[in-house]
C-alpha cells in the first residue's frame, strides 16, 4: 500500500432516481493488488464497477485511474488506457466465433478499429487471441460460434477477452457464477497464476474463490463501504458474518 | 461434422459458380426482355437490398432510408448530367464527374443521417430512418428546382464513356450492373471479415461491451450507415441509367416498403438474400399480376403481401434462411461440431445446434 | 429433422411458383406468332387518375368492338378483355393492360413490360402528361412499335420529341384551353390577369394554353405563381398573387384536392371569390373537388377537354350510343368524359390504321389515318386532322359553371373554338422550350381561331361569334 494507488475513488455516489445504489465510496487500490469486493445482492458492487469502467457516470465524486482523473472519460477511452472488465451476464458477441470475440477485445485496445481492410498485422492479433484462448482453456472451441457454447464456456471466453487485452487493471464481475465445481477450481488456479503486475478487482459471491485470491477485501452494504481489510480480518469480522456470510450460507 | 459443413459450403459454391456462369452468358441464353429488364433490374435492386441487408445482418440496424438514399444518388446524377430539359437543374456536367459527385454526395448524406440515427436502436432506429425516407420523398416532391412531381427524365442518354450508350446497347448496362453487383457482394463479404466489419458485428451483438472494449459505438454505426449509403448510391445511379427517369414516386413509401419486402423475402441474415429476394420480387411482379385469387381478388400487392406473410411466418430468415434449414437437414448443421445442445436461446440463427 | 419437414412444406409452393413463372415466360415467348395483331392498352390504375382504369379501357375497347368486330367479355368490366375481332385477316389480341400511377417512372416500366415481355406491336396509351413524355422517349428508341397516346396533355411528345411512331388524336393540355383567354378578354373585359399553376408539366402546359390565348388578343399576365403539387396549405402562394383590385382576374390551374384548398385559402385572404374574376382549366370541371366554393363560381368559365358534354350534334349522339351499346353504364354513364372519349378515339384511329395497313403492324405507323372522325367535331364534316408532327388539330369546347336543374352547380358547353392546332399560331414550335414556369412568355401572336369562337347555347352551336 506504499505505492501511489492505481485506482482512487473519492466520494463516489450513484443514484437511480430516488435509489442510492452507491453512496460516498472512497477506495484506493495499489498497483498489482488483488482486491475482492464483497457484499450481499443489491449492495452496489456492480454499479461501482460500472462507474469505475465508465459505463455509468457517477452522480457525485470522482474517479482517478493511473494517476489521472477519468471521471468524465468515456468507457472506451478507459479501455484503451489499460482497464478491462467482464460482466455478470457475459455480454459476448453471440454471432461471432470464439476467436473473433477475443480478437475484437485485442483490436479494441490496439487501434485500427475502423479499418475496412485486412492487413498482415491482423495475423499477429489473431495469434495473441488464440494464445489468450489457451490461457482461459477455451482454445478447443476457437472456430465455434459463441452463441452455440455453454454458459461455462461463455465465462471462459469472457475471461480470455479480458486477459487478451493485457490490461493493467482487470475487473471481473462474478466470474464463477454458474460454473461447475471443476470449472471453479480451474478459475481459481487461473486467477492465482495471473501476472503479478496486473491489478485485479473481483466481485465474487463464492467466498472460497474470493478469499483465496484476494489480498484485500472491501465489504459493501447498501451502497456504502462498511469494512475493508485482509481476508483474515474479514473472516473474523462479526458485522460481515451478520450481514453477508451468514445470510449467504443460509441461502445455500 | 466438419465434413458436413464443408458439404454445405461446397454445394453453395457450386450453385454460386453456376449462377455466375449463367449470368455471364445471360444475353445468349435469355430473351432481351429477360436480360434488359428482369435480370438487369434484379442486379440493381439487389444492390439496394444488399445495402439494407448489410446494415441489418452485420449492424443490427433495419434501415428504411436506403430507398431515399438511392433516390438521392439518382436525382443527383439526373440534375448534373441532363441539359435542355424542362425539369431539374440541367447542369450538363460530364457524366463521369457527375457519377463520382453523386456517390460522394449520397455517402456524405448517409453519414449525416447515420450521425442522427446511430444513437437509437430497434424500433426507434426504424422510425428515424422512415422519417428520412419520408423527408426524401417530400423534398423531391416539393422542391421543384431539383425535381418536383414530374421528376427528371432522359437521364439514360448521358452515361460515362466507359459505360457507353445504354439506350442503343442495353446489354452494356446488364454487364455493368452485373459487375457492380458482384463487386458489392465481394466488398461486403470482405468488409465483414475486416476489423471494421467484425467490430460492426460486435456492435450489433453487444454495444455496451464494445464500448468497454475501447470502441466508439456511435461512430461505428455512423460509418456503417455511410457505407450502406455508398452501396445504395451505386444502385441509384444504375437505376437512372436503366430507367432513364427518376421522380419522387421512385422513392415513395411504396418503394421503401418494396425494398424492405425484397430484403425480407431474400433473408435479412445473409447478403446473398438481396439478389435472391430481388429476383423473386421482380418475377412475381412480372408474372403473377394477372392471377385472380378467390375471395380476396387479385392484385400484385395482395399476392406479394401474402408471400411476405408466408415468409415471415414460416421462414423468418427468408429464402436464404430456408436454404440454411434445407442444407442443415440434408447436409448437416452449420458449425455443428459441438456435441452439446445450445443452452442460450438467443442464438443468432434459427435452428443452430438443434438436432 | 423437425426443420427439414417444415422447410419442404415451404419449398414446394415456392418451387411451384417459380415453375409457373418460368412456364409462363416460355409460353408467352413462344406465342408471338405473326398471325395476330398484339395490342396493349396502357392507362392508370393507381394514383390520382386510377379511378379511370376501367372506363379508359372501355373507351378503347368500345372502338375495337364497333369497328373491328371484337366483343367485350364482360360489358360491366372492360378489363376482363375482348374476344374475336379481326383486321386484314389477322385476329386482334389484347396482350395486357398497363397499370400506371401517373408517374413517368412506372410508365416506363409498364411500357417495357407490355412491349418487350408481352410483345405488343401497338400501344394505346398512356394517360397522363409525364407518362406521355416518358413513352415518347421510349418510342424514339423503338421505331418498330406504334404508340397512339390515350390522353396525355403534355406538349413534348408531339412537338419537341415527336417520334414518327407516336400519334395523338386529341389536343394537348394547352390546346384544351384554346379560346378561354379570348373569352376572358372579350366577354369579361380582362386586361391584366395573374395565373396560379401546379408546378409540374401538366400544370405548365395547361397554363401555357391560357397564357398564349390571353396574350394573343393583347392581355397581360402580371404574375405567375407555382405551388408544388400536393401542397396542403396554399396561404403563402395566395399571398404571392396580386390582390383582387390589382388584376382583372385569375387563371386557376390547381388540380386534385388542391383546387378546393387553394380557393378556400384565397377566400380567407381576400374574401369571397367573384365568378367573373376566375377562370379555371379543366380542373374546374371537377366540381366535387371544391364543393364549398363552387356555388360562388357559378358563371365562371372553364377550359375544355376536347369534348362537349351535353352537346346535341349527330356525332356526339352517335358516339354516346356506341358507348352505351358495348359498355352500358360505363363511367356512371358519363361517356363525354375526356379520358373515355380520347381512348375511344385513339383506338378507333388504330383500327383504321390497321385496316389501311391490311393488318400488317410493320406498316402501321405509315398507315395511320391523317384524319379521324370523332363524335364531337362539327366543322370540316366532323374530322380531326393530324399535323406534320402527328398531332391532332381539334375543335375545343370552353365550358361554364352554371346552376343545374337541381340547383347545384353543373357544367355546360359555353363556346366552340374551331380547328385548334398545337402551335397557337406559331408561338410553340419544335425549337421553343416546352411549357415551363416562365414559358411561354406573354406575346401577342395571333391564333388561327381568333375571332372565330362561337357561342354555344343549350348544346347547340350558334352562329354568334364571341366579341
Amino acid at each position: 500500500m506504499s505505492a501511489e494507488p492505481i485506482l482512487r475513488l473519492r466520494g463516489v455516489g450513484r443514484r437511480f432516481g430516488g435509489l442510492h445504489a452507491v453512496r460516498a465510496v472512497d477506495l484506493d487500490v495499489a498497483p498489482g493488488e488483488r482486491r475482492a469486493i464483497l457484499g450481499p445482492n443489491g449492495a452496489g458492487k456492480t454499479t461501482l464497477f460500472n462507474v469505475i469502467a465508465g459505463d455509468l457516470p457517477p452522480s457525485s465524486g470522482h474517479v482517478e485511474l493511473f494517476g489521472g482523473d477519468v471521471t468524465l472519460l468515456p468507457a472506451r477511452r478507459r479501455a484503451t488506457l489499460g482497464l478491462a472488465r467482464t460482466y455478470q451476464q457475459s455480454r459476448l458477441f453471440l454471432g461471432l466465433s470464439v476467436e473473433d470475440n477475443i480478437y475484437l477485445a485485442i483490436r479494441g485496445v490496439s487501434g485500427g478499429r475502423l479499418r475496412p481492410v485486412i492487413l498482415p498485422g491482423d495475423r499477429e492479433l489473431r495469434r495473441r487471441a488464440r494464445q489468450a484462448a489457451g490461457r482461459a482453456a477455451i482454445d478447443g472451441k476457437l472456430p465455434e460460434l459463441v452463441g452455440s457454447l455453454s454458459h461455462g464456456e461463455h465465462r471462459q471466453v469472457a475471461l480470455a477477452m479480458a486477459l487478451a487485452t493485457e490490461p493493467t487493471v482487470l475487473m471481473l464481475d462474478e466470474p464463477a457464477s454458474g460454473l461447475s465445481r471443476g470449472e471453479r477450481q480451474l478459475l481459481t488456479e487461473l486467477l492465482l497464476a495471473l501476472d503479478p503486475a496486473i491489478t485485479l478487482l473481483l466481485i465474487e459471491h463464492d467466498m472460497d474463490i474470493a478469499l483465496a485470491v484476494a489480498e484485500r477485501v472491501t465489504m459493501m452494504h447498501d451502497g456504502r463501504v462498511i469494512v475493508e481489510g485482509t481476508p483474515a480480518e474479514i473472516r473474523a469480522n462479526e458485522l460481515v458474518h451478520e450481514l453477508y456470510l451468514g445470510s449467504r450460507y443460509t441461502d445455500e | 461434422m466438419s465434413g458436413a459443413r464443408s458439404a454445405k459450403t461446397l454445394v453453395e459454391r457450386a450453385i454460386g459458380l453456376a449462377v455466375l456462369v449463367v449470368a455471364a452468358i445471360g444475353p445468349v441464353l435469355f430473351s432481351d426482355y429477360w436480360v434488359n429488364t428482369i435480370l438487369t433490374q434484379t442486379f440493381l435492386l439487389g444492390i439496394a437490398a444488399a445495402s439494407l441487408i448489410f446494415l441489418s445482418a452485420y449492424g443490427g440496424m433495419v434501415s428504411l432510408a436506403q430507398t431515399a438514399l438511392y433516390g438521392i444518388a439518382g436525382f443527383a446524377v439526373g440534375n448534373m448530367v441532363t441539359q435542355g430539359e424542362t425539369k431539374g437543374l440541367n447542369l450538363g456536367w460530364d457524366p463521369t464527374l457527375s457519377l463520382v459527385l453523386a456517390i460522394a454526395l449520397t455517402t456524405a448524406l448517409g453519414l449525416l443521417f447515420g450521425l442522427v440515427a446511430s444513437r437509437s436502436a430497434g424500433i426507434y432506429f426504424l422510425m428515424i430512418t422512415l422519417t428520412f425516407a419520408v423527408i426524401g420523398n417530400y423534398f423531391f416532391g416539393q422542391v421543384t428546382l431539383v425535381s418536383g412531381f414530374s421528376g427528371i427524365s432522359g437521364i439514360d442518354r448521358y452515361t460515362p464513356g466507359f459505360v457507353g450508350d445504354v439506350v442503343a446497347h442495353p446489354n452494356r448496362l446488364y454487364y455493368v450492373a452485373l459487375i457492380v453487383a458482384l463487386a458489392v457482394y465481394g466488398l461486403i463479404r470482405y468488409v465483414r471479415r475486416a476489423p471494421f466489419g467484425l467490430a460492426l458485428q460486435g456492435v450489433r451483438d453487444e454495444p455496451v461491451r464494445m464500448s468497454s472494449l475501447g470502441y466508439n459505438v456511435a461512430l461505428h454505426r455512423t460509418l456503417a450507415f455511410g457505407f450502406g449509403a455508398f452501396i445504395a448510391s451505386l444502385a441509384g445511379v444504375l437505376y437512372v441509367w436503366w430507367n432513364g427517369q427518376v421522380d419522387p414516386q421512385t422513392i415513395g413509401l411504396q418503394a421503401t416498403i418494396d425494398l424492405l419486402v425484397v430484403a425480407v423475402i431474400g433473408g435479412l441474415g445473409r447478403i446473398e438474400g438481396a439478389w435472391l429476394g430481388a429476383f423473386a420480387f421482380i418475377l412475381i411482379n412480372n408474372y403473377v399480376r394477372g392471377v385472380e385469387l378467390p375471395v380476396v381478388g387479385g392484385s400484385f400487392n395482395t399476392i406479394i403481401g401474402l408471400i411476405f406473410l408466408a415468409v415471415v411466418v414460416l421462414s423468418p430468415g427468408g429464402l436464404m434462411g430456408l436454404w440454411e434449414r434445407v442444407a442443415q437437414g440434408r447436409l448437416g448443421g452449420r458449425g455443428g461440431g459441438s456435441p452439446r445442445v445450445a443452452a442460450d436461446p438467443a442464438g443468432p440463427a434459427p435452428g443452430i445446434g438443434s438436432r | 429433422m423437425r426443420f427439414t419437414l417444415r422447410s419442404w412444406k415451404l419449398v414446394l409452393p415456392l418451387a411451384t411458383l417459380v415453375a409457373v413463372a418460368i412456364a409462363a415466360s416460355v409460353s408467352l415467348a413462344s406465342s408471338g406468332g405473326s398471325g395476330e395483331i398484339r395490342i396493349a392498352i396502357m392507362t392508370d390504375c393507381k394514383g390520382a387518375f386510377g379511378f379511370g382504369y376501367e372506363p379508359d379501357i372501355g373507351g378503347a375497347q368500345a372502338a375495337l368492338a364497333q369497328y373491328a368486330g371484337a366483343k367485350p367479355k364482360n360489358p360491366k368490366k372492360p378489363s376482363a378483355g375482348i374476344t374475336g375481332g379481326k383486321i386484314g385477316g389477322k385476329s386482334i389480341r389484347i396482350v395486357g393492360y398497363g397499370c400506371g400511377n401517373d408517374t413517368a417512372d412506372l410508365a416506363i416500366k409498364e411500357t417495357k413490360r407490355l412491349m418487350e415481355q408481352k410483345k405488343a406491336d401497338v400501344m394505346i396509351g398512356p394517360l397522363s402528361g409525364d407518362e406521355g413524355v416518358a413513352v415518347a422517349n421510349y418510342a424514339k428508341t423503338h421505331p418498330s412499335k406504334t404508340f397512339i397516346i390515350g390522353t396525355a396533355g403534355s406538349q413534348d411528345p408531339t412537338l419537341q420529341i415527336a417520334p414518327k411512331n407516336v400519334f395523338r388524336y386529341h389536343g394537348d393540355g394547352a390546346q384544351w384551353n384554346a379560346g378561354i383567354g379570348e373569352i376572358a378578354y372579350k366577354k369579361l373585359g380582362w386586361r391584366k390577369a395573374a395565373i396560379i399553376m401546379d408546378d409540374y408539366s401538366f400544370g405548365w402546359t395547361s397554363a401555357a394554353g391560357m397564357i398564349a390565348d390571353f396574350c394573343s388578343v393583347g392581355g397581360q399576365i402580371t404574375k405567375r405563381v407555382f405551388p408544388p403539387l400536393n401542397t396542403t396549405d396554399y396561404a403563402s402562394y395566395i399571398r404571392q398573387l396580386p390582390r383582387p383590385n390589382q388584376v382583372d382576374g385569375y387563371f386557376w390551374v390547381v388540380g386534385g384536392t388542391g383546387t378546393g384548398s387553394s380557393l378556400k385559402a384565397f377566400e380567407q385572404a381576400y374574401g369571397p371569390v367573384k365568378a367573373d374574376q376566375f377562370i379555371g382549366n379543366l380542373f374546374f370541371a371537377f366540381l366535387g373537388n371544391f364543393k364549398e366554393v363552387a356555388p360562388r363560381l357559378v358563371g365562371a368559365y372553364v377550359g375544355g377537354f376536347g369534348t362537349g358534354p351535353g352537346l346535341k350534334t349527330p356525332g356526339a349522339k352517335s358516339y354516346e350510343s356506341i358507348m352505351k351499346k358495348w359498355y352500358p353504364g360505363l363511367n356512371g354513364g358519363n361517356y363525354a368524359d375526356g379520358f373515355v372519349y380520347n381512348y375511344y378515339n385513339a383506338a378507333w384511329a388504330t383500327v383504321r390504321g390497321l385496316q389501311a395497313a391490311k393488318g400488317n403492324v410493320a406498316k402501321l405507323a405509315a398507315s395511320m389515318p391523317r384524319t379521324n372522325r370523332s363524335g364531337y367535331e362539327i366543322t370540316d364534316k366532323g374530322t380531326v386532322k393530324l399535323d406534320a408532327n402527328r398531332q391532332a388539330i381539334q375543335d375545343q369546347y370552353p365550358l361554364q359553371i352554371v346552376k343545374g336543374a337541381d340547383g347545384n352547380p353543373s357544367l355546360t358547353v359555353a363556346g366552340f373554338v374551331p380547328n385548334v392546332s398545337q402551335a397557337f399560331g406559331g408561338l410553340f414550335k419544335k425549337s421553343s422550350p416546352p411549357p415551363g414556369r416562365n414559358q411561354p412568355s406573354c406575346k401577342r401572336v395571333k391564333t388561327p381561331w381568333q375571332g372565330k369562337i362561337k357561342a354555344v347555347r343549350n348544346g347547340v352551336v350558334t352562329n354568334q361569334v364571341i366579341k
